[in-house]
């Protein structure tokens, strides 16, 4: 999933403070499974907010929405009847949703309520931890299905770095040391030789190389 | 007079651009180098900025340096974090560089490896403050240096085809003239009528304009440039003119030459760029008449 954290809540104040009518909209998607924008955040912002507002003498009216998927036009077309009434949308969505937010309604303002980490995974409950980097060249498949350029420090591609000490990073113990977790890996499934393979200089241009990335599938379109 | 001197005097300046090679053959550099000294008020070498891995400009700052030459190098945000960077204008300042260009940077798609990864963890206006700062003995973390450097930093403003773009243009280099450009480096210059109407609108900036020669060499590359930069204001005729020439060759290096002829005393100087063709440097300032 896509993961995310709040932004403070002076800083969502700060950017709506001239406004009198906003819509809260939240996304029913990653950042309600990593408890950031969904329809639960979208309650208790709004409270937040009237509050401030209130304890400040002034009035905010606040349309909460939370869309199925903000990153997604059909949904996001949810939101057009109650566009013209207000003078912002706040977004608690990933930058994806914020974004196509923006594309649909050209003329309005649009906030950030969030803001956007990585892609990560669940580790336990109220953990998570990133797990990939979006290279656009997937090489779980040599590393034993872990991957160092998104949980090794220094993207390393062949082996820990001298900073692996008992299976951590040098940078935290509160990190694992990817190549000790891919060793590991390994060897339980009994493919050690692997180890020795070399992995070579990476090509980057399916990273952000070839610049702003896009997928086109002519046979959906 | 150096460089700074020059600037600081309004008198016109003559630039010439070197490029390091793709290698560590030096020998052409120096030669070429060799050929115009004491024609040119500075050398620019260019670092990587157009995408081709070559010899980086600090060596080639450097070498001009040893040549009593004096250098004035590119520095960019795509291949360096602001680490890099700062470090590199340290070692420049005792290297005895004493002049700098923020340069735009080439995509790394249309460089020559093109599976590189980009870094861009500056942008222009972010490395002309890191050199500000440097040069007040801070480096971009907020810690003291054990002695500044100085420098006379310039910078460029991008190519336009419209009034519209013109004033983004024009908007964004003030901002680098805000963060410490103390000169501004134009697009190459083929239509000086034209240029000169950006010229009246550039004193907006308030600092020294270089204009760029680019020499053309052949009818090809002008109907590439015509075709493929709308900003460039290079017209049929001139192509043309090309076209007709019994020594085309000749013809392209006295269209240069001409060029710069027409804008002394419009610009505070020109920089040549002569893409391969340094060693016919000489004979486009022959027919500048400097």
């Amino acid at each position: 999933m896509i993961t995310a954290e709040r932004k403070p809540l002076a800083e969502i104040i700060d950017s709506i403070d001239g406004c009198r009518r906003i819509v809260l909209a939240g996304c029913n998607e990653c950042v309600t499974v990593c408890a950031a924008g969904g329809r639960k955040e979208v309650a208790m912002l709004a409270s937040a907010l009237q509050m401030d507002f209130m304890k400040r003498g002034k009035t905010l009216e606040i349309h909460e929405m939370t869309l199925e998927r903000q990153c997604d036009p059909e949904y996001v077309e949810q939101l057009a009847p109650f566009i013209d009434q207000v003078d912002a949308v706040v977004s608690m969505a990933c930058g994806c949703g914020v974004q196509e937010v923006v594309r649909r309604f050209k003329s309005k303002r649009v906030y950030p309520a969030v803001n956007t980490k990585f892609m990560g995974a669940s580790e336990r409950p109220g953990v998570w931890a990133e797990r990939c980097h979006g290279c656009g060249n997937c090489l779980l498949g040599l590393t034993g299905g872990i991957c160092p350029i998104a949980r090794c420090s220094k993207r390393l591609m062949n082996g820990p770095c001298g900073g692996s000490s008992k299976g951590h990073c040098e940078i935290s113990n509160d990190v694992d040391c990817v190549w000790q977790l891919i060793w590991d890996r390994m060897k339980e499934l009994g493919i050690e030789a692997r180890y020795e393979d070399v992995i070579m200089a990476k090509d980057w241009s399916t990273e952000r190389g070839g610049g702003p990335r896009k997928i086109v599938r002519e046979d959906l379109q | 007079m150096s460089f700074q001197k020059r600037l600081a005097s309004g008198e016109f300046m003559v630039l010439a651009e070197m490029n390091t090679p793709k290698g560590v053959d030096i020998s052409q550099l120096i030669t070429n180098a060799r050929r115009i000294k004491g024609r040119v008020d500075a050398v620019v070498v260019p670092d990587m900025d157009n995408g081709v891995m070559r010899m980086s400009a600090l060596a080639g700052g450097v070498l001009m340096q040893q040549q009593g030459i004096e250098a004035v190098i590119h520095i960019y945000c795509r291949d360096r974090n602001r680490l890099a960077l700062q470090g590199d204008i340290l070692a420049a300042h005792v290297l005895g560089i004493q002049n700098l260009v923020v340069a735009n940077s080439e995509e790394m798609a249309n460089g020559d490896h093109r599976d590189a990864k980009p870094v861009n963890d500056l942008d222009e206006l972010g490395l002309l403050q890191a050199v500000a700062s440097l040069q007040k003995g801070v480096d971009l973390a907020g810690f003291e240096l054990e002695g500044a450097p100085s420098f006379t930093t310039g910078s460029t403003i991008a190519s336009f085809a419209n009034d519209a773009a013109m004033a983004a243009a024009l908007a964004l280099a003030k901002k680098k003239v805000d963060a410490g450009a103390r000169f501004i480096i134009t697009p190459p210059v083929f239509d000086v009528e034209r240029f000169s109407h950006f010229l009246s609108e550039a004193k907006v900036l308030g600092v020294p304009i270089i204009a760029t020669i680019f020499l053309i060499k052949s009818v090809g590359i002008a109907r590439y440039i015509a075709l493929n930069e709308p900003g460039a204001g290079l017209s049929e005729g001139l192509i043309q003119r090309i076209r007709k020439a019994s020594d085309r060759e000749n013809e392209c290096l006295k269209i240069a030459g001409e060029t710069i002829a027409a804008l002394k005393g419009k610009v505070a100087g020109v920089k040549i760029e002569t893409h391969g063709w340094e060693h016919r440097l000489a004979s486009i300032l022959d027919y500048a008449q400097l």
